[in-house]
């Protein structure tokens, strides 16, 4: 039974890997600009899905899953912090994701408009036309 | 064609179960995944993040997120804050000049011949006061549950959204949502955050004693500290105006890089060509 | 009866798949706008994957973000410019 979780687990694994590659793939081999973003919103999201991925922990027991960093109550006891220690997965990983998520977000707003700008000025968005265009 | 895409599926597919089979039996090395346990990092985390028992350790807030985001490592969150405002200044500066009042149609017949048909007006019109709603809940209850500032700016940015597609543009700037009002309310919202990691520095000042910038409860040798009780109500000191301001600057800002997306396009060719200056 | 455990990991595999389907349509879509309807897909597989990892910090983050204010930004984008990805003569070069 062990075996057939740890299987499952990494098949959750590799197709995130094969995620990354595919959209690697879609960022130098497809010409227009706009799905060259497209894919790169891909990457960086599958690359946060990796950091998340890291911060898993094996289920406590059978009928007990990992539980998120979060505390039920406001007035914990000493029993209630060294249980929540035990079944909680890992907070530090959730918060650099938050700010890696925002940061890749000002970059795709950024990139579209100047998408938009470059659209504006030189008719087309093609990467093979504007290289023939001679500055 | 369509052969072709499958085939390419089918087997993207085989080779993910392959590979995946190949690692549990230990063909490409053995590590064990998941880990049987979490990071001594963590342990420290998790442990004094709402700890009555360590006064000078704790964070008084019972979401560790949270607390990491905004107490353990709060000037990570201020450069990312940072970062996005500069997309914005890159945003205004290339729209710079645009004047987005002026030469717009001079036959209008007022807000009733712009935008969708009527069902849809009338069904955004019910769902923009839900949406503000549940934003505000997530973004004020951020240190008690899982949400924050950004979570629920972020969610709030999604009703000026709908108004800009369903009615039009021109909807919004009649009634005072332009760029310049929501520019001032981002600002508002980062004097907010700036005041509130500066004001245990200013406590210690006015007193004398010894503090740091974004500090939330006292420490070791820095005695001044923001209450985390407000009349037995758990508020976290200095994690909740952290919350308010950040998810007024975040919406304003999100609506602000919306408004200048949806510019119409002849404008914008009349601007470039020279016939209308600013 | 599969116990719990197994359950989770299988519904976690199975949107791994998903994602994996949507991706690869994504890129090598040439209409753009069926490109971005399988991307705003792909994300809210990944906000499954998210919850089942028990972030829901981040799964709260993600769904506005990637499911409402990605795909707006580049229908916007779509509007005002070129609606196709193509071959070098079929691709229009005019304003539109």
């Amino acid at each position: 039974m062990n075996e057939l979780n740890i299987f499952l687990f990494n098949v959750l694994l590799f197709c995130l890997f094969i995620n990354a590659g595919i959209s690697l793939y879609g960022i130098f081999a497809r010409p227009s600009l706009i799905k060259k973003i497209i894919a790169l919103t891909i990457f960086s999201d599958t690359a946060n899905a990796l950091a998340i991925v890291v911060g898993y922990r094996v289920w406590p027991s059978r009928e007990q899953s990992p539980i998120p960093p979060v505390l039920t109550t406001t007035k914990p006891s000493s029993e209630d912090i060294s249980r929540f220690v035990t079944q909680a997965v890992d907070p530090l990983p959730q918060a650099l994701v938050l700010t890696a998520i925002v940061i890749g977000l000002a970059v795709t707003l950024f990139l579209v408009f100047l998408t938009l700008q470059v659209y504006r000025l030189y008719g087309t968005t093609d990467v093979r036309k504007i290289a023939r265009l001679k500055g | 064609m369509r052969i072709k895409k499958l085939l390419v599926l089918g087997s993207l597919i085989v080779l993910v179960l392959t590979l995946s089979l190949a690692f549990t039996s230990g063909a490409l090395g053995y590590y064990p995944l998941p880990l049987p346990n979490v990071r001594m990092l963590a342990y420290w985390y998790l442990n004094t993040t709402l700890n009555p028992n360590y006064p000078l350790f704790t964070a008084m807030s019972p979401e560790a997120v949270t607390a990491i985001v905004w107490d353990y490592r709060g000037l990570d969150t201020l450069f990312e804050t940072a970062v996005f405002f500069l997309a914005i200044v890159g945003a205004l500066a290339l729209a710079r000049g645009v004047p987005l009042r002026k030469a717009s149609d001079s036959v209008s017949n007022g807000d009733n011949s712009r935008g969708l048909s009527l069902i849809c007006k009338t069904a955004t019109k019910l769902l923009i006061p839900l949406i503000i709603a549940v934003s505000a809940s997530i973004a004020l209850h951020g240190h008690l549950t899982p949400g924050g500032g950004f979570q629920g700016g972020s969610a709030a940015a999604i009703a000026p959204l709908l108004v800009l597609v369903i009615f039009s543009v021109f909807f919004l700037l009649d009634r005072g949502v332009s760029e310049k009002s929501m520019l001032t309310m981002r600002t508002a919202g980062l004097v907010g955050i700036y005041l509130t990691a500066l004001a245990a520095v200013l406590i210690g000042m006015l007193t004398g004693l010894n503090a740091y910038v974004f500090q939330n409860q006292p420490k070791l040798n820095a005695p001044v500290g923001i209450p985390a009780l407000f009349f037995n109500a758990l508020i976290s000191g200095t994690l909740f105006f952290f919350n308010v301001s950040e998810y007024l600057a975040v919406a304003s800002g999100f609506t602000l890089a919306l408004i200048l997306l949806s510019i119409p396009e002849e404008i914008v060719k009349r601007f470039i060509s020279g016939e209308v200056h600013e | 009866m599969i116990g719990l455990d197994t359950l989770t990991y299988l519904f976690m595999a199975v949107a791994g798949v998903i994602s994996l389907i949507a991706t690869y349509l994504a890129v090598v879509e040439n209409d753009l706008v069926k490109a971005v309807i399988f991307s705003a897909l792909q994300s809210t597989v990944y906000t499954v994957i998210f919850y089942l990892l028990m972030a829901p910090d981040i799964a709260l983050v993600y769904i506005p973000v990637s499911v409402g204010l990605y795909p707006a930004v580049i229908l916007f984008l779509i509007k005002k410019t070129e609606s196709t990805e193509g071959d070098l003569e079929r691709s229009g070069g005019g304003s539109k």
